[in-house]
């Protein structure tokens, strides 16, 4: 039993008050309780001053498994400080972790939460890497976390799609690989392109039949949600689009919008997939068609994947996409595998150049689509961690939506040519501490389906970060005086007060097991690993996941 | 192999062998009436030749402190006491799974020991090979469904990995017609493609070197990349063209069975694949990281940022491919201790050295003149466990076959740390 009273903070929970209000938190046993002002409390805090919200949620960042540790394994060079080695903590709670935009995952829980973070979900866990991916986040401290598990360019479906199977049997092989790999939810990459590049295909549009099972993106992405909708998972198709990164590429996106036909999708990492052709470089900003084609389709959710100037890594399971794109790898390196019949990946390295018209577009673009969006709470503040750039520069980018003065400054800084053929600088819009908690905890805990999380109602989870109020708000979003992890303080003051290992989130959706018999036999004739082993229950997941909480999320009542 | 499912009868017990490189997972364990430990379909080579190390009843090996037997509390105290004293610790061996990894890492960061695995040498060949250029690799499965031309190159990896060609399908009607190619066998080699000769739709072909290893993979990445080369043999200049006449080849190499500055080999032949890969498909596939060394490589890059031959130390987090090379500290006498840890083969014994040495690992290890022995459970036979499979995506569970009563490696280390507090 422990009990803790934030006392008179601006609060701001959109998902329980329609604005900011002055008023006390109370938390009890790990979670949002209500006590009169009068009724004593363990631990009773002063947040006068300061703006109280729930712990931020990144629904899409690359923090584990294969293609993450391709990344550090590659790059050695990026994990130090310019000539020096990053240097050993100096707090006793933390163990040495280095890098900077793909950090060993020890520094990722750490900096995370010294940001208000609680939960960050990897969106692209292939099937085949499952435990790995469960382990390197449960080996994230203090974090919550949940990874969407990549379908859609397995042999397995792509055949069952081509023989025309029961839509049935390829929702239940879906609801399977779901359960098995402890998803909460499910990605399409580059749909079927993943396969097709196998194929040694090249390009895929939208409406191209993949070379050798002859069915189209269109189909694929269209099959994903409707199983997704009628196996009732909270969190609809998380898709990332066909043709990343190429010119032109916003007909593939609108074209991806009108194959689900209405149903819920989460379009990701948008900007990658908004550009144009006009103008004297053939590459233009989309990012108003965009978003009149979201602002028009309430069934869409997307985030933005925000690029930001510096060096990185693109991490990517689009090996298609990553293969064509290899030759701009800085530095000159990358790593590209086929994997088990499932997917593939690719890492290449990648340097953000204020000064390159493309790069400067980019960041322009972004910014675009995060103003031009009307509704926050279909939107999600991401940077595609670390493609677009790491999760450490949301401050910087919270501060580029608020404050228009500021991002006028930046915008003056680039490539000149961008001003001219951006909207961005005549956007007036400045995004409010109430839409930025919509965009960083509220909105993606209603998109994954995480009801007692992203806000202070009672009965919530505590996870809750204490933010000075200052006027630069990249200083406020960086260091919050506070963050609570279900209760316990794990952060004051940017240094971390307690490492707990954090909970995994997923979804159980039923399903025929009938179909247990054919995917035993397709994996005896087609796979590498005994059908049995594929599954991870309960008991592994908690090996997997250092001992963390195992949080199910509900699925909804599903309507066929 | 036509069938992954297992039906574990009476007294059997689902089993993934730890010992070689591709954790096959189709066999139960049997255990005799007198704790012998036989597989179900007779198993590889390899799998034999483990098992017979191993008898499913109590250990009975004691903990020992300077050839003494004694209690695991003293062995601990005894062995946090040489930690502590220690100024510059060497881990080494890391014949572990990923949760002897995960301690390992915690406790090298307590005492900042530099950690490099026993094959750390072929560990680091692909590793810097990668950090240099990358690669492009493929695994068991995409090998299995669609690879049509497989290059074993310096010869097949059947002792390391007796079931290779089987876990590939070789033979198997998936891929209707593969070609084998061994570039620089041995008369063993030639023997497994005799054997591969005989399986439906296979073709086979054995190419010398041309003078040597590194000499060759540069004639054949001239040849493939279409550069003008001067009197090449006609039997490279064919394998140039049916790498590019492929649909999806396949290069297979061992780690440890490259030279000194096997880097260079295997950075030509990942750039090689590159260079098919701008016109039909092809990846490589590097075989290495046994006994556990690739799956502590894979825990130490997530958890600290970079992978072995690293340590926590004075400076921060150091990574140094070459120059944290165990045999050579050793040597050098850069390090002043050694805890080696041999879960899986007792034969991975520690090197002789004078240093004071901890040794954790197989009951076997008992007799090596460490300062202090602790027996310590093997993932898979007396313990679960995760381990990677060599190709590096796919992690697989193990089974305990048995109780075997003694404690596990993370166990001990954290009972270490708890006692150098």
């Amino acid at each position: 039993m422990s009990s803790l009273r934030l006392r008179g903070g601006l609060v701001i929970d959109p998902a329980n008050d329609a604005s900011p209000v002055v008023r006390d938190v109370v938390v009890r046993d790990g979670r949002i309780a209500a006590l009169t002002p009068h009724e004593a409390v363990d631990d009773e805090v002063d947040a006068s001053g300061c703006v109280v919200m729930a712990g931020g949620i990144d629904m899409h960042t690359h923090i584990g498994g294969g293609k993450v540790n391709l990344s550090r394994l590659l790059l050695p060079e990026m994990q130090r400080r310019g000539a020096e080695p990053f240097a050993l903590p100096t707090n006793p709670l933390e163990l040495a972790s280095c890098g900077s935009c793909t950090p060993g995952t020890l520094a990722t829980g750490y900096r995370y939460v010294e940001m208000g973070y609680t939960a960050a979900f990897e969106p692209a866990m292939m099937a085949s890497n499952a435990r790995h991916t469960h382990m390197e986040m449960g080996d994230t401290p203090i974090l919550d976390h949940g990874a969407y598990v990549m379908l859609g360019n397995d042999e397995l479906f792509l055949q069952m799609l081509a023989e025309g199977q029961d839509f049935e049997r390829i929702r239940d092989t879906m609801a399977w690989v779901i359960n098995a790999t402890k998803a909460l939810g499910v990605k399409v990459v580059n749909p079927a392109g993943i396969s097709a590049f196998k194929f040694n295909q090249r390009k895929l549009d939208v409406d191209e039949a993949h070379v050798h099972w002859q069915v189209t993106p269109r189909q694929v992405v269209h099959t994903l949600a409707r199983a997704l909708r009628e196996l009732g998972v909270p969190h609809p198709l998380h898709i990332h689009g066909s043709n990343l990164g190429v010119a032109g590429n916003i007909q593939s996106t609108l074209d991806t919008i009108a194959a689900l036909e209405g149903l819920p999708a989460h379009l990701t990492h948008v900007q990658f997939h908004a550009y144009g052709t006009e103008g004297a470089k053939k590459f233009s900003s989309a990012a108003a068609q965009l978003a009149d084609a979201v602002n028009a389709s309430p069934n869409v959710s997307i985030d933005v994947g925000q690029i930001m100037f510096g060096q990185t890594v693109t991490a990517s399971g689009d090996t298609m996409r990553q293969h064509a794109q290899s030759g701009l790898a800085s530095p000159r390196k990358w790593i590209g595998a086929d994997i088990e019949c499932d997917a593939g990946c690719g890492v290449v390295p990648f340097r953000y150049r204020e000064q390159s018209y493309v790069n400067a577009l980019q960041w322009a673009i972004g910014l675009e689509i995060f103003l031009l969006v009307k509704d926050p709470w279909r939107v999600a503040l991401t940077t595609d961690h670390p493609n677009g750039g790491p999760f450490t520069s949301y401050p910087h980018l919270i501060r580029l939506l608020m404050d228009k003065g500021f991002r006028n400054e930046q915008l003056a800084k680039l490539h000149p040519d961008v001003a001219a053929n951006s909207a961005l600088g005549s956007i007036t819009r400045e995004l409010s501490l109430h839409e930025i908690a919509i965009m960083t905890r509220a909105g993606p805990a209603r998109l994954l389906g995480l009801r007692d999380r992203g806000q202070l109602g009672v009965g919530a989870a505590a996870d809750i970060a204490v933010y000075r109020d200052h006027a630069d708000r990249e200083a406020m979003f960086s260091t919050p005086e506070r963050v609570y992890k279900d209760g316990l303080l794990v952060a004051h003051a940017g240094r971390i007060t307690a490492v707990p290992a954090g909970g995994t989130h997923f979804v159980e959706p039923a399903y025929d097991r009938g179909i247990e018999r054919y995917l035993r036999q397709h994996l005896a004739s087609h796979g590498s690993v005994n059908f049995d082993a594929v599954a991870i229950d309960h008991d592994e997941l908690c090996t997997c996941c250092n001992g963390g909480r195992l949080l199910p999320a509900a699925c909804f009542e599903a309507t066929p | 192999m036509t069938d992954t499912s297992v039906n574990p009868s009476a007294g059997a017990t689902r089993w993934t062998c730890p010992f070689c490189l591709l954790l096959c997972d189709t066999s139960t364990v049997q255990v005799g009436p007198s704790g012998a430990l036989t597989l179900s379909d007779g198993g590889c080579a390899c799998a034999r030749r483990a098992l017979a190390r191993f008898v499913a009843r109590p250990s009975t090996a004691s903990a020992r402190v300077n050839g003494r037997d004694c209690s695991l509390d003293d062995a601990v105290s005894a062995a946090a006491r040489l930690l502590a004293a220690s100024r510059q610790p060497l881990f080494g061996g890391l014949g572990t799974d990923v949760s002897g990894a995960r301690a390992l890492y915690r406790l090298a960061c307590r005492t900042g020991a530099i950690c490099d695995a026993a094959e750390g040498t072929a560990l680091m060949t692909t590793m810097r090979a990668t950090q240099d250029r990358g690669s492009f690799f493929t695994t068991l499965a995409e090998v299995r469904t669609r690879a049509d031309l497989l290059l074993c190159v310096g010869g097949t990896p059947v002792d390391q990995a007796p079931e290779f060609f089987d876990r590939c399908g070789v033979g198997e009607a998936l891929v209707v017609k593969r070609h084998v190619v061994v570039l620089g066998g041995t008369p063993a080699d030639d023997a497994v493609l005799a054997d591969l000769r005989t399986r439906p739709g296979v073709t086979v072909e054995s190419i010398p070197w041309h003078r040597d290893l590194f000499g060759t993979v540069a004639l054949l990445s001239a040849l493939v990349s279409g550069r003008a080369v001067r009197e090449a043999p006609a039997a490279l200049q064919s394998l140039a063209t049916q790498l590019k006449q492929a649909r999806y080849a396949v290069i297979v190499g061992e780690t440890r069975r490259l030279p000194p500055h096997g880097a260079l080999i295997v950075e030509g032949l990942n750039r090689l694949v590159g260079t098919l890969n701008q016109s039909t498909r092809a990846a490589a596939l590097w075989l290495g990281g046994g006994n556990g060394a690739g799956t502590v490589n894979q825990v130490f890059t997530w958890l600290s940022g970079l992978p072995l031959r690293s340590r926590a130390g004075p400076h921060g987090l150091e990574h140094e491919p070459l120059c944290f090379d165990a045999p050579r500290l050793l040597h050098e006498q850069a390090v002043d201790s050694l805890l080696w840890v041999s879960s899986f083969d007792p034969e991975v014994a520690p090197p002789s050295t004078s240093l004071q040495s901890i040794v954790l690992g197989h009951p076997d290890l008992a007799q090596s003149p460490a300062s202090v022995f602790i027996p310590v459970s093997t993932p898979g036979i007396g313990s679960p466990g995760h381990l990677f499979r060599a190709d590096g995506s796919v992690m697989l569970p193990l089974f305990a076959v048995h109780d075997d009563g003694l404690p596990t490696l993370a166990g001990v280390l954290d009972r270490i740390a708890g006692a150098l507090a």
